[in-house]
């Protein structure tokens, strides 16, 4: 379990390297409010806001997460295989992405709220649960990447595999985030925000179960 | 000996379900009428399908457990055989939409986690068809079965709960329960669902076979 935290230092360092991939899904970011912007995107009603936010936030996340495994492909997988187990890989790899998307949704809040407002009436409830949804989110879309990587690295299998499992997910997060635009108190979202949570437990559960299967040759 | 049994059980229990369904008096509900028992027909579909599909999720968990590539050709032929029951629950339950609600398809929590079921499961067969090394296919394939059932669970017996649906039984509209306890109703409605499941065993015990002769 000690090397957890080097693990995630790793990611991080291959990440910051290889800083084309960082700075072409900044640019995305960026490109994509920005045309938002310029096609009325500025009058958007509440729930086409919390729509367009959450279409930024997934193809950005899908665009990572598809990366995900990048460096454990081919040779490298029997060097990564001898410097750490499957448990600690999957532990690793669940923190890292889930970082890496709550810095991406931040990031696309941020971009939403300079060019359109903020239209959040309740900043604390919305950042709990796009918090909360990242992280399920990201689980789902490591263990689909997993799966896509180990049969054979085809990009669009990760999408197929992973697109109709994050549907739970994303329905909950905006559903909550509905509430926080209008400005619901925490104590009327409490349900749902339990629920999130008790699926975001399952799905971390489940992937960290099965990664080991995955993670042998 | 308990083959032939449960063959011949399932046999009889959906010509009874098909038959007495027709001919047994239904209540006389408003708007749904005699469309009522189409529930027979299409709701034991859906029981079916989950029934076929947790024995995909526990041959995929024994593979796992055990290495065993019968268990991975039992688990595909369970899901072929869900998905075979997930078609057919949806066009019975096209028609009584059209019907009942005036459109053949309705933006309910219900449809969609049906559609999306069908979505995980076409994308397990595309995975499958995509690795070639028999025992690797098996064991990717056992990852996302077991993944994609607990999701499938939260599809269909979870989210719908949260939220309003034109279904019975769900969200702001309870009416079911009226005619769930209606024993007319039950005493066709269990045995569909007992028949269905067992004619569906012997569906995907049939491509067992089939798939394992052909090897």
């Amino acid at each position: 379990m000690s090397k957890i935290g080097p693990l995630i230092q790793r990611y991080a360092k291959q990440e910051l390297r290889n800083s084309n991939a960082i700075f072409s899904l900044g640019l995305y970011l960026i490109g994509i409010t920005y045309l938002i912007y310029l096609l009325g995107g500025q009058n958007a009603a509440d729930s086409t806001w919390n729509t367009l936010l959450w279409i930024v936030i997934f193809f950005g996340a899908i665009n990572q997460a598809s990366r995900s495994f990048e460096f454990e492909s081919g040779d490298y997988f029997f060097y990564y295989q001898t410097v750490a187990g499957p448990k600690e890989t999957i532990i690793a790899k669940l923190i890292y992405n889930s970082l890496y998307m709550l810095l991406l949704s931040g990031v696309a809040w941020a971009l939403f709220t300079l060019f359109y407002g903020n239209s959040v009436y309740n900043p604390v409830v919305f950042a709990l649960g796009l918090a909360l949804g990242c992280i399920g989110f990201s689980a789902i879309l490591t263990l689909a990447n997993g799966i896509a990587e180990r049969s054979g690295g085809n990009a669009t299998l990760s999408s197929i595999l992973a697109i109709p499992l994050t549907i739970p997910v994303l329905k909950i997060v905006s559903a909550i985030n509905i509430q926080a635009i209008v400005g619901a108190p925490l104590e009327e979202v409490y349900e749902m925000i339990g629920s999130l949570f008790a699926l975001d437990l399952a799905i971390g559960l489940l992937a960290y179960l099965l990664f080991p299967y995955l993670w042998q040759d | 000996m308990t083959g032939r049994f449960y063959k011949a059980l399932g046999v009889v229990l959906v010509l009874y379900s098909l038959i007495y369904g027709l001919l047994t008096t239904v209540p006389d509900l408003p708007i749904i009428e005699q469309s009522i028992r189409n529930l027979f027909y299409h709701v034991s579909m859906w029981f079916a399908m989950v029934a076929m599909m947790a024995g995909s999720f526990g041959n995929a968990i024994g593979f796992l457990r055990s290495e065993n590539l019968q268990k991975d050709t039992r688990s595909l032929s369970l899901a072929e055989t869900g998905m075979l029951f997930a078609f057919l629950g949806l066009f019975t339950g096209m028609m009584w939409a059209k019907f009942t609600w005036g459109a053949w398809w309705t933006n309910d929590p219900k449809l969609n986690g049906s559609a999306i079921t069908i979505l995980i499961y076409l994308a397990y067969f595309v995975l499958r068809n995509g690795i070639e090394e028999p025992r690797k296919k098996a064991r990717i394939s056992a990852v996302y079965n077991i993944f994609a059932f607990v999701m499938m669970i939260v599809f269909i017996g979870v989210l719908p709960r949260m939220t309003d649906s034109l279904h019975p039984g769900n969200g702001g509209n309870p009416g079911f329960n009226s005619y769930d306890l209606d024993n007319r109703l039950r005493l066709v409605f269990y045995p569909a669902v007992i028949g269905w499941i067992l004619i569906g065993t012997w569906i995907a015990a049939l491509r067992y076979r089939i798939k394992n002769l052909s090897k």
